[in-house]
């Protein structure tokens, strides 16, 4: 299989667009990636868009969004789909694109995540959102995805201890990245005893699925992200000369059941677990070789569970990893260094794209100060869908 | 001959359907036993459908939330849901309608209507602590009923 | 002569209305929001704070800023019977300002909230702290609420599991017109008053002594780019 680059990234800010089209606002930020990649007047050379988005034909009525970015772009008559994986559509779409240009069938594609969840009200979103749940015997409760995350949150502290400070330790440190982050939805520079389970944090912080906290947990967000690829060996490499490659050396994915209540142990993330271990064993790396990672912390106890499924610590142990500080910036493995979901932002299609966006970032030394990790030679990015029934793991390695 | 049964208000309840090769348990139903491989058909025409057997009765509480912001369709101030498990094994997430819970708890389950969609109510499990009907204005929904009245 | 004798037929009737006593809340930040009741000479800075979001048409702000800001008008000119204003402020600068009024001895009018600073629940406390003064320190029996927006029916309606009353119009009609009224009773205050009201007091002085002087905000993040001096 051929080895594939990331050529070109591009993002908008996350937050409230909604005022924009869906398709403008993919749009902008494929031709930020166009503009990254310094193909401003050879963007023809893309040939196949895969577009990320799970809720267009739900929150904005509109379908075929792959076939209406092309045209946006001007680049017809490049080939376009839309790949729709839940949460987990941005990772989807680009270990697609990866398997276009690997095999052979192309040389250049792109891949643009993007979701307009504002353009609607916050339980119309959270509805929207709860139809990736079993149809039958999860969704008709009203149960959501913020439920299922309490349950396991609950499930979580119970067996191993966690304490709603340690948690809020995650959501501390993932808005001081946030801060430095120029695409961040959220950035609120919170304090960990204002946080944390007293009388008084209830304020600030209050219960919304128990034991989660609304600090517990990402904003919804709108915005876009899009990555240019190309294989390393093909004679188009030519024109991608504006900004430093970036391999993408591993790529796994795995499921699991469907219905959370069906799995023997709720709190054993297989699909996390086995997407990790394909994707260190196509890069031909282990946990211990992984530099830096962004985890998908739609939910703060995500980051923390995620963190162990894929071998950076022993199940049960990341709280004494995060207490030591060793998941900030200058930690011996920080995690979401982009501010994560939780400050950052999570326009579900978008999500899996821009966390590559911040492996790229990284490798190439061009994060903001104060976020930028120290010589990041592998980073991994966990992008997880349903309640963790459809994972996808990406490895972005230095050239 | 017009079967007049099917006007029969039907019987609330919820099924496990069970493989009728090897004898494994399934909530929800799949199309393949897991197990054993043997198909299951719905319609009944290709294959046999499975026998079931109804989920009601003991069980344990395994993890619980209290959920504020609900979805679409719920006007509820917040609910309460939890997983349980069965002593066949079997588990489910249902709703839950003590105002206390405590992980490990026994309670009782039985099929309700949990809530009416486009004016058709939809039934599923609610687990309570005891086999009466829990009573009272807020229960364990943090449910008005008069905005509930009003809103459904 | 005669003006003033028409300025005294002209001016609205006032309850008696025990003050509101102040308190501190923490945010998510750690900042310390103090909330309090504003006074008539600070009007001038209430009406400088709320006149911007006028032109905001994204969330409402709009017709809520301009409702208010006739609320404060009306307040400070005495055009509006038994009106209170509770303003929050952090270091002094205001986060979010809300009106309310006494209809009757026994019955609120809510009135607005406006937010500021968010993403930090200032509306929530501040909304909160209205219906507080009204049932525990005015010692009404009942308030009549209507939002004009989806967030606001949502966090008051359906969160606080407000009555509808809007079964009763024209009978019962809130004044501000043509939507429906629901209320929050005594009752449905004290049920729900552990999760939504929150607060400190007394407030520690050198902490009150911050919100003495109120100042309007340099940013308001629902006007990108905006600047106090070119308004």
């Amino acid at each position: 299989m051929r080895e594939v680059a990331v050529v070109g990234i591009g993002h908008t800010a996350f937050g409230n667009l909604s005022q924009y089209d869906l398709v403008d606002v993919m749009g902008y930020s494929a031709m930020d990636a166009v503009d990254d990649a310094g193909i401003g007047d050879h963007r023809r050379l893309i040939e196949q868009v895969f577009v990320a988005n799970m809720g267009g034909g739900i929150l904005n009525h509109q379908t075929a969004i792959a076939s209406s970015l092309v045209s946006r772009l001007g680049i017809e008559p490049a080939m376009a789909e839309t790949v729709e994986n839940g949460p987990a559509s941005g990772a989807s779409a680009v270990k697609t694109a990866w398997m276009a240009i690997a095999s052979g069938m192309v040389e250049v594609a792109m891949v643009t995540g993007g979701e307009l969840m504002r353009s609607v009200t916050g339980w119309e979103a959270t509805d929207f959102v709860a139809t990736l749940l079993h149809p039958e015997v999860e969704y008709p409760y009203g149960l959501t995805l913020p439920g299922f995350g309490g349950m396991f949150t609950r499930m979580y502290m119970e067996r191993y201890g966690l304490t709603e400070r340690e948690l809020a330790m995650v959501a501390v440190k993932d808005h001081q990245n946030g801060m430095k982050n120029p695409f961040a939805h959220v950035k609120v520079e919170c304090s960990l005893d204002a946080l944390s389970h007293d009388s008084e944090s209830e304020a600030a912080n209050p219960y919304m699925a128990t034991p989660l906290r609304l600090y517990g947990m990402c904003p919804v967000s709108d915005g876009a992200a899009s990555l240019i690829l190309c294989a390393t060996d093909s004679p188009a490499m030519k024109y991608f000369q504006k900004s430093e490659p970036v391999r993408i050396s591993g790529i796994g994915s795995a499921t699991d059941t469907h219905c959370v209540h069906n799995r023997k142990d709720p709190l054993h993330l297989k699909a996390v677990e086995l997407s990790a271990q394909r994707a260190y064993a196509m890069a031909d790396i282990t946990a211990k070789d992984i530099s830096f990672a962004e985890l998908h912390d739609a939910f703060v106890i995500l980051e923390i569970a995620i963190s162990e499924e894929v071998g950076f610590f022993e199940r049960g142990t990341a709280r004494k990893a995060i207490a030591a500080g060793d998941t900030t910036i200058s930690g011996k493995i920080p995690i979401n260094s982009s501010g994560g979901l939780k400050s950052k932002g999570h326009p579900v299609g978008a999500t899996g794209v821009s966390q590559i966006h911040e492996l790229v970032k990284q490798i190439r030394g061009k994060a903001e100060k104060g976020r930028q990790v120290k010589n990041p030679k592998h980073g991994l990015a966990v992008n997880f869908g349903g309640f963790g029934n459809n994972v996808v793991s990406t490895v972005c390695s230095k050239m | 001959m017009v079967d007049f049964t099917q006007y029969v208000p039907k019987k609330k309840a919820i099924f496990a359907h069970i493989c009728p090769n090897c004898g494994e348990k399934y909530y929800p139903a799949p199309m393949v036993c897991h197990t054993c491989g043997t198909r299951r058909d719905p319609t009944g025409s290709k294959f046999a459908e499975w026998p079931v057997e109804e989920l009601k009765g003991p069980c344990t509480l395994l993890t619980w939330t209290r959920l504020t912001a609900l979805p679409v369709g719920f006007n509820d101030r917040y609910l309460l849901f939890g997983i349980v498990e069965f002593p066949s094994g079997i588990r489910a997430s249902g709703l839950l309608r003590v105002e206390s819970p405590e992980t490990g708890m026994k309670l009782f389950a039985r099929a309700d209507v949990v809530r009416t969609n486009r004016g058709t109510p939809e039934v599923g499990l609610v687990f309570e602590k005891s086999k009466s009907r829990v009573s009272g204005a807020t229960g364990a929904t943090g449910r008005n009923p008069e905005v509930a009245a009003q809103h459904s | 002569m005669v003006a003033m004798e028409l300025e005294k037929e002209l001016r609205a009737p006032q309850l008696q209305m025990t003050p509101y006593p102040p308190k501190s809340i923490i945010l998510a930040t750690g900042e310390t929001l103090v909330v309090r009741q504003a006074r008539k000479e600070e009007a001038a800075i209430l009406l400088e704070t709320v006149y911007p979001l006028i032109g905001v048409a994204r969330d409402y702000y709009d017709i809520v800023a301009a409702r208010m800001y006739s609320e404060l008008l009306g307040w400070v000119r005495d055009r509006t019977a038994s009106e209170f204003v509770l303003v929050g402020a952090i270091d002094g600068v205001i986060g979010g300002i809300v009106t309310s009024r006494m209809m009757t001895e026994k019955i609120g009018i809510s009135l607005h909230t406006i937010t500021i600073k968010r993403g930090l629940r200032i509306g929530a406390q501040l909304f909160a702290a209205k219906m507080e003064h009204h049932i525990e320190y005015l010692r009404q029996d009942e308030v009549y609420i209507v939002a004009e927006s989806p967030i606001g029916f949502r966090r008051w309606m359906i969160e606080y599991g407000l009555k509808d009353l809007s079964g009763e119009y024209p009978a019962i009609q809130h004044e501000l017109g043509g939507i429906p009224t629901y209320s929050l009773t005594r009752d449905l205050y004290f049920s729900v008053k552990p999760e939504k009201v929150f607060g400190t007091r007394p407030v520690d002085p050198s902490v009150l002594a911050t919100a003495d002087i109120l100042i309007a905000p340099d940013e308001y993040p629902q006007i990108p780019g905006f600047r106090r001096n070119e308004s």
